[in-house]
Order: structure tokens, then sequence, then C-alpha cells
């Protein structure tokens, strides 16, 4: 097994089976790290708890929805806002956040009555909205409030209301996924099959395990509702509470985040018989043959064909022009979970970076598998690492640039690595085909700030020169571009809009033509 | 001269694999049983398209493998010219070595400690 120590944690000699490099010849019988293991006393994890995975990740991007926490005020405020998973009814799951403010003297005297209290307060407070999910913390666990009991007695007196009781306190797993994972199933035992949304066409998906992160969830939603696909639900970014109750209405259920989503999409499987359709929204290739499949599953290949051929002639040469810039940058892959196997292959792929390091906070042996599979040889592959773990990979491997979140990205920063924000984007949606040049737009200007010019420089010590211009992206970029070839008009940096989202709002569709049906054994 | 042919055939199982692990996600399901299901459904439907013979698409289930195993079937033609010039006997074996390396792969010689956990 080609396991990876590195120096700072010869302390922890338990890390060392976390971490392993995909050297020649390597497969998945010989390669993988350990995953989804509770943290090793001593190693400054980076994961979040099985709460934030609940709340955070999963339940708050519902829109139209009281998210209510249970227990001490940090606990709400360190798993509210930083995610940017908007919605098309003025981001309400955003603007507002709930907590019922425990504090040590309830620890002593309970806080059920403060809960309900805490209840109706919010939905007098907030009378358009009906619908709450309340989460539990440990602090509230610990002490043994019944909050699936105050639920029940607010929904008796308030019979207008629907409450969601998501009992994960953040010690309920090793990491944030215990937290998907638990709210996966209390969803699925509580609320799927309570209510019935009108179906509207003959071809109904929900689609499952997208977060809307910066409209990621409204772009492959317009790609469905062009085919004439009815998405009945989306779980859970821009997702409508009483929609997601429905979810056993689907046809299929079509599944983007494997690791925050599959729990509900196997057992929609097992107890409504709904089949699962893994896909992916990131990369031309990939988007393309996802669209695809969904589309034959209901007989709609023109419709999706069309689609294809329209998005792939407006944007792939916009991709173009980024590719030909960014090959052979070196990027650490590091996000928490899924886009570890989403991105780790096509970035390579279609735009020339290449993966020195795949790493992931949360994700288990599954997503790793994924990961070392599709990256590239040589690379990296770390579960669970710490801070001093990534700087010394980033001082090692040299990365020109790194995709993780804010935490370790602004550590990145300091040692002159630029980073991207890989869970909340920075200028997102990076879903789609237009999306995926935003995203390599994103990368270039990392990549080139020439800002890297500037922060080599200690003006206490090093000559500067005055006689010397200031470089942009573009003279830095094009030292290597050949200026006698001959560049389509079409090939040039991006040209969409700053918004690419909000005039999907209220966009209409077409149905799809009615002689629509499968082409049965069609290759 | 046997040999060779082992080679040959090994040589190819190996370059689908490769395309499989790089851009198919439907081998990698959270548990044995579901990736001993996936594996069958999508090869052997994939098996039966290359092989030019009708698919059986009964239950939703079948679909789903079916819409993986069109995709799957095409870009392997795409990919591996050498396919198209396979008779339908030798593409049968092939795709039999394909699904035994993928179930090694991804079931009984998988280090994933989570895949004979009985719930999901």
């Amino acid at each position: 097994m080609p396991y990876h120590k590195f120096k700072c944690s010869e302390c922890i000699p338990e890390r060392e089976k976390h971490a392993v490099i995909k050297g020649p010849g390597e497969d998945l019988t010989s390669c993988l790290p350990l995953g989804y293991k509770n943290t090793i006393p001593g190693t400054i994890s980076e994961r979040g708890c099985a709460y934030c995975g609940a709340k955070h990740v999963i339940g708050a991007p519902m829109k139209d929805v009281i998210h209510m926490s249970h227990g001490p005020v940090g606990c709400t405020y360190d798993t509210w806002q930083t995610k940017r998973y908007i919605s098309d009814n003025d981001n309400f799951q955003l603007k507002y956040t709930y907590a019922t403010d425990v504090k040590e003297k309830h620890i002593v005297f309970g806080a059920e009555k403060m809960l309900k209290q805490n209840i109706i307060e919010a939905f007098k407070a907030f009378p358009d909205i009906k619908r709450m999910s309340l989460y539990q913390t440990c602090a509230t666990a610990l002490i043994g409030d019944d909050i699936n009991a105050i639920a029940q007695e607010v929904m008796e007196e308030m019979p207008d209301v629907d409450i969601f009781v998501c009992n994960s306190p953040g010690f309920a797993g090793p990491s944030q996924s215990g937290g998907h994972h638990k709210i996966n199933l209390a969803w699925l035992d509580q609320k799927v099959g309570t209510f019935e949304p009108k179906i509207t066409s003959k071809y109904v998906i929900n689609y499952v395990g997208d977060y809307n992160i910066q409209g990621d969830t409204e772009v492959m939603v317009d790609y469905f509702k062009r085919m004439g696909i009815q998405v009945l639900s989306t779980f859970t970014g821009n997702g409508s509470y009483d929609d997601l109750r429905g979810m056993h209405l689907a046809h299929l259920n079509v599944l983007e985040c494997a690791r925050s989503a599959e729990y509900i999409c196997n057992e929609l499987k097992v107890r409504y018989d709904i089949p699962r359709l893994d896909i992916e929204g990131f990369g031309f290739k990939p988007l393309a043959e996802s669209l695809m499949k969904v589309a034959m599953f209901f007989g709609l290949e023109k419709e999706a064909q069309a689609i294809i051929d329209e998005e792939t002639a407006r944007w792939k040469p916009e991709l173009d022009w980024y590719a030909k810039r960014l090959q052979g940058k070196k990027v650490c892959l590091w996000p928490g979970g899924s886009k570890l196997w989403h991105w780790a292959h096509v970035i390579h792929e279609e735009m020339g970076l290449d993966v020195v390091s795949v790493y992931t906070k949360f994700g288990h042996q599954g997503d790793m598998e994924k990961g070392v599979a599709r990256c590239q040889e040589g690379a990296l592959a770390i579960d669970d690492p710490n801070e001093l773990e990534g700087i010394e990979a980033m001082k090692t491997l040299k990365p020109d640039v790194i995709f993780t979140g804010v935490r370790p990205g602004e550590v990145a920063k300091k040692l002159r690595v630029q980073y991207l924000n890989a869970h909340a984007y920075h200028n997102g949606p990076y879903k789609g085909f237009e999306g995926w040049v935003r995203f390599a737009r994103d990368i270039y200007n990392a990549v080139y700030s020439p800002i890297h010019q500037l922060s080599a420089l200690d003006i206490s010590k090093d000559e500067i020169a005055a006689d010397a211009g200031f470089s942009t992206r573009q003279m830095i970029s094009d030292v290597n571009i050949d200026k006698n070839e001959i560049t389509p008009i079409e090939e040039r940096p991006y040209t969409g809009d700053y918004d690419s989202v909000t005039k999907l709002r209220g966009k209409t569709y077409r149905g799809p033509a009615p002689e629509a049906e499968p082409l049965v054994g069609a290759v | 001269m046997e040999k060779a042919t082992e080679n040959t055939m090994e040589n190819k199982v190996e370059q689908l694999i490769d395309y499989i692990m790089k851009w198919c996600l439907w081998q990698f399901h959270s548990r044995a049983w579901d990736r001993e299901k996936q594996n069958e459904g999508v090869l052997t439907k994939a098996s039966q398209l290359l092989c030019e013979e009708p698919v059986e698409l009964e239950t939703p289930a079948d679909k789903c493998y079916w819409v993986d195993a069109v995709i799957l079937a095409k870009e392997f033609k795409a990919t591996y010219p050498w396919l198209s010039a396979m008779d339908k006997a030798d593409i049968k074996l092939l795709m039999q070595a394909l699904k035994d390396r993928l179930d090694y792969l991804t079931i009984t010689g998988s280090l994933n400690e989570e895949l004979t956990d009985p719930k999901y």
C-alpha cells in the first residue's frame, strides 16, 4: 500500500493510513486511504460536525422554511449564510437564522418550554411561512430535550404549520457527513409521502444532491424543463418543503452529489421503486452525457441533443480560450466531498490542468475510490487532512492554485498560493455549460492574478523597478500563445452576464414533442 | 501464441476499465449488493448493444442500466476502434472478462470498508 507519511504528523502514526500516492500500476485494491473515521486525537481536523452537516449543508437550502436550531446561538451562527445557496424567493433562508439561545441555566432546568415559545414566536414573526425545520444540537441532546414532542405539541396547537425534526446533534457521527446521513433518512421517514404535489408532465424527476450554490440547481433545472421534464422536487437547493414531501411521486431520482444524498435515493428505490441515475453537471462531456441519459430514460433524445448542440456551440469556444492558457497548471483539488471526483478528471481533460493532489475532509472511502480512480498518476490523496499536512503538501507539491474552502483557502494565501472557493464558489454558478466557462474564468483569474508578482516583493529590502510597467493577466498568460495562430472570433474570454441565473426565473417552457418515445437498442 | 492472446485480452480489458473508472459513476454505488447489480445490469446491456442483440427494458431499473449502457457502448466504439473489428463471440468474452475485472476492483478486491454495511 503506497501510504504517505507527513513529516508534521510523525507524532500521530495513525494518520499514515489516511494518505496515499497513486503510483504507476496502482489500482483501487492497492491504493485507497482510510476514510470517514473518528477524528484522531491530536490532529486538528478541519471537519464540521454532524449538526452542521445536517443543517448547514442539507437542511438550510430549503427556501420556504424557518430553520430553527435548538441550542447555543453559536451553533446557529456558525452554520448560517456562508455557502451562498441562493433561492428564488428573495433568499429567505439566507436572510434569517433562528436559535433558541440555550444558556447554562437551561442545561440545568431544561429548555423545552423555551423551545416551544421560540417556535411559536418565529411563526408569528413570519406569518407567511408555515414550515419549519428544527435542529437538535449537542447540548440539548445531552440534557434530553424531547424536540419531537414539542414539535408535535405546536403542530396540534397550530394546525396550519408543519415541522420537520432533525435529530442530528454534533456528536452524531465522525463529521458533517454523519449529519447528511441522518437528515436524509429523517426526511424520508417523517415527510416523504405526506403531500401530493400536482403532476404536470409525463416525465417527472427529483433532482437530488444539489444545493443551488450561486444558482447551480436553477441552471440544471432549466435544462430539464427545456426537455419537457417536470422537476417535482430539488433536494434541497432552492427546494420547497412541500415539494420535497412529494418525492415519492417521481419516476426517476437524478442524483448529483452521492456523498450527501445517495441515502435518500437508495431508500426511495427500496420503498417506492424509484430508480437512481447518477449524473454530473460539471464539464462539457459529463454534462452532455448526463442530459442525454436523463433524456433517454424518458425518450426525449431530440430535446436533449438540441440543448447540447446549442450550449456547446455558444460556450465551448470560450472554454477553449481559457484551456489554452491553463495547460499544465498544477492544482490541489481539496474540496469537501463530491467535487473531488466530479472535477478530478474533467479539469485535466477539458482545461489541461494537472491534478497533483486530491483531498476530502469528510468524504467516505467511496468518494476516495472515485477520486483516486479519476485523478492523475502521482497525485497525493489525503483523507481528513489537518492544517499542517495541508501546508506541508503545498510546500512539497508547489501548486499554482488550490480549490478548497474558505478556511484552508486563507492559509494557502499566506503561502502565496492562489485559492478558489470550491464550496461556495467565487463567481458561480459553475454547473452547466456556461457555468463551466465561469469556473475556467475564475481559475484563470486566480492563476494569473498580478498580485503574485506584487506580493512577492518586500519593499523593506527588495529593489523595486520604477521603470517596469504593470503586467496584466493576459500579458502574463499569453507569453506562450502563438500570435500567428488563427483564432476563431468566438474563442475569447467569457462574454456572459455578471448574473447568469436571475434571467432563468419566470421563464416559460414548451413541453416535449408528443411523439417522443425511447429509442430502444440505439447506440 | 496462447499467451499473446491472453495479453491482448488483458490489455483490452484494462483499456475499457480505464475508461469506466475515469468517466463513469454507476460502478461506485455505496454497497456491495448494489455494485453487483449495477455491474451486471450495465455491462450485460452494454454487451447486448455491442453485439446488436435486443435489450430488455421491462422495469425502471432496466431503463437506468440501459441508458448508462448506451453511453458506454457508444464511447467504447468511438474510443477503441479495435472493438469494431471484433466478432460478436469475442466481444461477449471481452465483456465477461471486463465484468470480472470490474467486480474485482470495485467489490471483491475493494478496500472500501463500508461496502458490507447491511444498511444504507
